[in-house]
């Protein structure tokens, strides 16, 4: 006899954003699967056009709280490329530095606030504060850091606004620069003993058969350039995103699914870069990957917590790094522009993996068409490919931990639905036939 | 003692009333009382409450009043802290989080600046006008927690 079993999460928590899930299975099967992102679509590429060129930087910022500064990257990158402008070096390395104060501040958040929950089984970060005082004291100090560069460049920690085309509207100073280096390098250590301790956590294991993507440099750890490569032999050029990879509507999500034009889905994020970029990373951060290099041998979503813990201390290396050669540099020229008829496309690597702009500028330097292609769409499909291989496993266990493990796969990923769109409810249906 | 007042909001519109605050109070408040501003006040909120023995919160609210109006707001008055996600991290999830690592102050006031809108660059005149009370107000409540007496009308 048939049995027939939906599970349903009507609205996900600890997630950035709206969602849900919505999952049947029969006879043991998953019939139907859907990440269901339904939260109402923010049309920003739509509001864009017509805005004046140098004001993309902080309008795209607004679509995200979390990452605001992967936004003004690939935006900036986008229309330099287009008005044919090279950054000088000390803008080059500034935009490092930046990045590094981001990433710092969305991981840091994402691995006590939203995924230490799971591996401890407590309900919300409040819990984890409560019971584990000292990592999340620690989070909260290294957090603080990332917090204080975005103020230094962004002009404050929220909407950041300092970008502007060619460089940024103010540079610190040498000693603005100096005394953050000083702390960079008093906290560097508890990056490390927080990994540590996350490796102390029971993480579970998903390992899978997954194409990871991510951008790879030939000298530095990938942020702001690079080429496109992949676990499977992908190597391209950043330009050519869009004849590598497609993305398609579905009718359960407000958010576009993305694959691999001629494929199937793909992962981005911090997992796929710390696996690709191996021999990119600081001798610290390569040293704390090596202590958890287990959980890297076969791709493992479950695995990217580590990732992002071996990330903060990259962030913070690359961050003293960019210092150093800011101060080698030389001043900050913002050079000018005269507005001409061209497009640029510029893929960065943000906190939750590629992040993809398309500008096409106008006579006047207004946007005439913007294509923001974010990386929790390009994950969608990932999550519910991920999601289908694990339901099958979790069918005879009791329906709230069925929830709860789908959830918790789900936010390996740290979905930023708000950027997508927004994200999650789950369903699990169980009806007897 | 150790006092801090923390000056919460956005620079968006009348969101950004305890910001103003906190500026205002910079170099006016008597020795040993810090204040700051907090534009993301749920785990900077639990930061700036570090070490400290009693604070005063100001923050913009919303409660029906008129424009303007400001409020001392208890803190039992508060509502629930809700699940997290880190786009909805606000002064209720902070304080509580805060609590959770056993650094919320003994004494604990809030002062609320009734806004009106919070969009765009400009303050509307009322909630303007809010921040000078508000400033009065918390230098009351701080002369209080220091144990000193305000005499009416003075200060």
């Amino acid at each position: 006899m048939a049995e027939r079993r939906t599970i349903e999460v009507g609205a996900l928590a600890r997630v950035e954003g709206e969602g849900a899930l919505h999952v049947t299975v029969e006879d043991g099967e998953v019939r139907d699967l859907r990440l269901r992102i339904y939260e109402p679509p923010r049309f920003f590429e739509g509001f864009l056009q017509g805005r004046a060129l140098e004001e993309l930087p902080d309008l795209t910022a607004r679509i995200c709280g979390i990452c605001p500064v992967a936004y003004q990257m690939s935006s900036v990158h986008a229309i330099e490329k287009a008005l044919g402008i090279t950054p000088d070096p000390a803008t080059r390395a500034l935009r490092r530095l930046y990045n590094a104060g981001d990433w710092m501040e969305s991981h840091l958040l994402h691995m006590m606030f939203l995924a230490a929950p799971d591996f401890l089984g407590l309900d919300d970060g409040m819990a984890v504060a409560r019971l584990h005082r000292e990592p999340v004291e620690r989070a909260l100090r290294l957090r603080k850091l990332g917090n204080r560069i975005l103020s230094l460049l962004g002009g404050r920690p929220v909407n950041p606004v300092g970008v502007c085309i060619g460089g940024f509207h103010r540079a610190p100073t040498r000693e603005e620069l100096s005394s953050l280096a000083e702390a960079l390098r008093a906290e560097r250590g508890e990056a490390e003993v927080l990994l540590e301790w996350f490796a102390t956590l029971p993480v579970p294991r998903r390992p899978q058969d997954v194409e990871l993507v991510a951008l790879r440099h030939p000298d530095e750890y990938p942020m702001n350039e690079g080429r496109i490569a992949s676990s499977r032999g992908l190597d391209i050029a950043a330009d050519a995103f869009e004849d590598t990879f497609e993305e398609l509507q579905v009718p359960h999500s407000t958010a576009l699914h993305s694959r691999i034009r001629g494929g199937g889905s793909y992962l981005v994020g911090p997992l796929a870069r710390v696996t690709l970029n191996r021999e990119r990373l600081s001798p610290a951060a390569g040293a704390a990957l090596e202590r958890v290099a287990d959980r890297f041998a076969t791709p493992d979503p479950a695995a990217s917590v580590f990732a992002r813990g071996v990330e903060v201390i990259q962030a913070m290396d690359d961050a003293l790094a960019a210092i150093e050669a800011v101060a080698a540099a030389g001043p900050v020229r913002v050079p000018d522009w005269t507005p001409r008829v061209a497009e640029g496309i510029a893929v960065t690597e943000a906190p939750r993996g590629l992040l993809a702009i398309r500008v096409r500028g106008d006579a006047r330097g207004d946007v005439e068409h913007v294509r923001i292609v974010p990386p929790t769409s390009q994950n969608q499909a990932q999550i519910e490919a991920d999601l289908r291989a694990l339901v099958p496993h979790l069918l005879d266990r009791p329906h709230e931990e069925m929830q709860r493990r789908c959830e918790s796969a789900i936010r390996d990923y740290d979905p930023c639905i708000s950027c997508a769109v927004h994200f999650l409810d789950l369903e699990v249906e169980r009806v007897p036939s | 003692m150790r006092i801090q007042v923390v000056g919460i909001g956005t620079d968006r519109g009348d969101d950004a009333a305890g910001l103003r605050v906190a500026e205002r109070l910079a170099g006016r408040l008597p020795p040993g009382v810090g204040v700051v501003a907090c534009r993301r006040p749920g785990p900077d909120l639990a930061t700036a409450l570090d070490g400290v023995d009693a604070a005063v919160l100001v923050v913009a609210v919303r409660s029906g009043a008129p424009p303007g109006r400001v409020q001392r707001i208890a803190p039992e008055q508060l509502p629930e802290a809700r699940a997290w996600s880190s786009h909805g991290l606000g002064l209720v999830e902070g304080l509580a989080l805060a609590r959770a690592l056993g650094r919320a102050p003994a004494r604990l006031a809030i002062v609320g600046i009734e806004g009106r809108r919070a969009d765009g660059d400009a303050r509307s005149r009322e909630v303007e006008r809010g921040v000078d009370r508000a400033c009065a107000c918390v230098l009351g409540i701080v002369g209080e927690l220091r144990g000193e007496h305000v005499a009416p009308g003075g200060g």
